[in-house]
């Protein structure tokens, strides 16, 4: 069982044992901030102030899984919004030897010596990594790689919170006013600014003018930029910004303005199709009606003639001279 | 009208087949309305009360309904149009909620109100032996046409946002007046001898028949609407997707469809009196009503669910093509002007009295039984309508209800138009 020494959490050994750790891991690098030029006694107490100053972070741990026969390299997501402590986990299983695997760490491309575990039960090997996140610098892609025939590997990436628009651009007319919103879902940014647009330029928003435009937000987790009287200008795209302690995000929305005329124009067309339907309807009744009056007076002579020979008849015919009657009138 | 009413679309026909097609269009231009204020409503304030909007607001019923026996149906349905049109054109340029409401509450409401009632009475003084079938066309307009403009209104919003969307939406009501202008006026020999609008209404208020009629379609509508309120909300009660709920109730939109022109075809085929087929329809709604809470599987919640679309879309053509049955075409307009006005009533009162069952009882199974015997009821008050056990064919003659309803002797002239 290989174990190389290294913070695993909010150990706090005796000093006395540090020292004799130290002095056997001389050359290696502090492991916090990354200055590879710290000697080894140094390095001591900075290790204890900061784990001091740091254990109060909340803690996260994350896993990822990997056997021999992974094709694809493995990767995770991780949203952090906050300054944390976060343990990486990568578990790898083989039907080999697995003293024989050898295991890195890498954070984007450089490669990372300390700071990990590696233990092994059983037939899974463990490798554990602990960082901590406090700005934006130790934000980026962290890699485990298990070494055997084949390299097997597992990233974990390390962002912060997107931003949520519209997909669609949202359309306005000219002297409305708008709302546009962005927000994400459990954050709570340090600050939200809005820029607008016009090609790659992005230029804050001037909201002095409190008549043109108002942010607010309801929550701490959205913000709302109001546009009031609108004008052709105001068309574009408009950026909202989240400031987080571990980095920014932004979003994009676009605004489409459009003037009265764009629908009236569909309108006035369809206005003037239902007077023109109703016209036609009214005209073909007045038609047939005229149609109908001429030749009747005709059948009614005609009609009349036929009932006073069908008099005599009596009663059976009251069905036929109905039916007559009915055909005339109709 | 001969049998050549319905084989033959107005293409030289004549004034036959024309008023089918009349209204089948007035089915389409309704339901514009329908699936339009549902749509735009939801979407700018995502109000549940929305529902609402899709029952016709039957309060200037009685109006429409009386202009209409003074005037005819055209010019008040040429005027619902209008009024219809303007209210949306109002609210494409609301500044605030209220301005919006009160534009196509008011305004497009009370056109709604002007343009659905005279048209569905004047079906029934059009067509006498295929009456059913004729309603049952016409109802299916507003289906076909939900179905229609849901898309078309999304469209419209992605193109041109609510306000240009209500704009557009205003002109395509306006088909609503070419519907309008097709209606022929229609004398009846009736029309002289039941009177004027007052005197049709007070002859109503004491007609025992229509009275009992009106109970049973109140009792009816109070259940009726239940599930289309809260059917989607007990699926997902039952753990079911939001999108696998969304298709069961197309699949009861389009069951009701086809309900409704069978239905229609059964009540001119069936010979006898239509009652007994409206309560027919009206047990078997209420009996799909009562068994929902009791199916769990998917296979039995889809069973019933084409069941209850199916029984539900075939009583609606019934209902209305009995009521000249009833009351005759005469007085029509006023009939079924004032029928809306308290079925409403039922109407409005069903859905928030399922909900506050919900919440006392925590699910549904109490508002799906009591819809259910809400229908029962209903259809038992139907039992005591006239002539509902007779087998022969009692083909009430329009002389033979205005003697029974204004008790004069005359003899009346000859038929007229329109009659068989």
């Amino acid at each position: 069982m290989r174990a190389l020494p290294g913070p695993g959490g909010p150990r706090a050994p005796a000093p006395l044992l540090l020292l004799l750790l130290c002095l056997l891991a001389a050359a290696r690098p502090s492991w916090a901030d990354g200055h590879p030029s710290a000697s080894p006694v140094t390095s001591l107490p900075v290790r204890e102030e900061m784990m001091a100053k740091y254990s109060n972070l909340p803690l996260e741990s994350h896993n990822i899984s990997l056997t021999e026969h992974s094709d694809v390299p493995v990767e995770k997501n991780i949203t952090l919004q906050r300054p944390s402590n976060v343990e990486l986990i990568c578990q790898f299983t083989t039907s080999g030897d697995l003293n024989l695997v050898n295991v890195t760490w890498k954070k984007d491309d450089e490669l990372l010596e300390s700071n990990y575990m590696i233990n092994i039960t059983g037939s899974i090997m463990y490798t554990l990594y602990t960082v901590t996140i406090i700005n934006s610098k130790q934000m980026g892609s962290y890699s485990c790689f298990f070494e055997e025939e084949k390299e097997q590997r597992g990233t974990f990436n390390f962002k912060v919170p997107e931003l949520h628009g519209k997909n669609k651009p949202l359309i306005t007319y000219v002297g409305d006013s708008t709302v546009l919103i962005c927000k994400c879902q459990d954050c709570a940014p340090l600050n939200w600014t809005w820029y607008s647009s016009n090609g790659s330029v992005q230029v804050p928003l001037d909201v002095q003018m409190n008549d043109k435009y108002v942010i607010n937000g309801t929550n701490a987790n959205e913000t709302r930029l109001k546009i009031m009287h609108i004008s052709e200008e105001d068309q574009g795209s408009y950026w909202c910004h989240a400031v987080f302690q571990l980095g920014e995000s932004e979003e994009r929305l676009q605004l489409v303005v459009l003037s009265y005329l764009v629908p009236l124009k569909p309108f006035l067309g369809i206005i003037a199709e239902v007077v023109l339907l109703v016209a036609i309807i009214l005209l073909c009744e007045m038609y047939t009606q005229k149609k109908k009056k001429q030749p009747d007076d005709g059948k009614e002579f005609k009609q009349m003639e036929q009932l006073k020979s069908d008099d005599s008849n009596g009663i059976e015919n009251n069905a036929t001279r109905h039916r007559k009657n009915e055909s005339v009138s109709q | 009208m001969d049998g050549g009413a319905l084989s033959v679309l107005p293409v030289g026909a004549g004034v036959r087949g024309a008023p089918l097609l009349r209204c089948l269009l007035r089915g389409v231009c309704g339901g514009v309305r329908g699936a339009g204020s549902t749509r735009l409503l939801d979407r700018l304030h995502r109000n549940r009360g929305a529902a609402v909007w899709e029952t016709p607001s039957s309060s200037p019923g009685p109006v429409g309904s009386a202009l209409s026996t003074k005037f005819g149906p055209r010019p008040v349905v040429m005027a619902g149009g209008i009024l219809a049109a303007l209210g949306m054109l109002l609210a494409s340029f609301a500044t605030s909620l209220t301005h919006l409401y009160l534009s196509i509450g008011l305004l497009s409401g009370s056109g709604w109100a002007l343009t659905f009632t005279p048209t569905l009475a004047c079906l029934s003084r059009y067509f006498s032996r295929r009456r059913s079938l004729a309603t049952g066309l016409a109802l299916t307009g507003v289906g076909l046409s939900s179905f229609a403009f849901a898309p078309l209104f999304q469209w419209l919003l992605s193109h041109y946002a609510w306000r240009g969307a209500l704009l557009l939406v205003s002109a395509l009501s306006l088909h609503l007046v070419a519907c309008g202008a097709l209606l022929r006026p229609l004398f009846l020999t009736e029309d002289p001898a039941v009177g004027g609008p007052g005197a049709q209404l007070a002859s109503l208020l004491h007609h025992g028949p229509f009275l009992r009629y009106t109970v049973a379609l109140t009792l009816i509508n109070t259940g009726f609407f239940i599930p289309y309120v809260h059917l989607v909300a007990h699926l997902q009660d039952l753990n079911w997707d939001p999108l696998p709920a969304a298709f069961l109730l197309s699949v009861a939109a389009i069951s009701d469809l086809v309900g409704r022109v069978a239905s229609g075809w059964l009540g001119d085929a069936v010979p006898g009196p239509v009652a007994r087929l409206l309560m027919l329809w009206t047990t078997l709604t209420g009996v799909s009503l009562a068994l929902f809470p009791v199916a769990q599987a998917p296979t039995a919640l889809v069973a019933l669910t084409v069941a209850y679309g199916f029984t539900s879309g075939a009583l609606t053509p019934v209902a209305f093509s009995m009521l000249p049955e009833l009351v005759g075409t005469g007085r029509i307009y006023c009939g079924l002007g004032l029928l809306q006005m308290v079925e409403s009533i039922g109407g409005l009162l069903g859905a928030p009295l399922s909900g506050y069952l919900r919440d006392v009882t925590g699910n549904y199974t109490a508002s799906f039984v009591v819809a259910g015997v809400f229908l029962l009821a209903g259809s038992g008050v139907l039992i005591t309508l006239p002539h509902f056990f007779c087998f022969s064919a009692p083909t009430l003659k329009p002389q033979d209800l205005v003697t029974e309803a204004l008790d004069t002797k005359v003899p009346l002239p000859k038929e007229g138009l329109g009659e068989d």
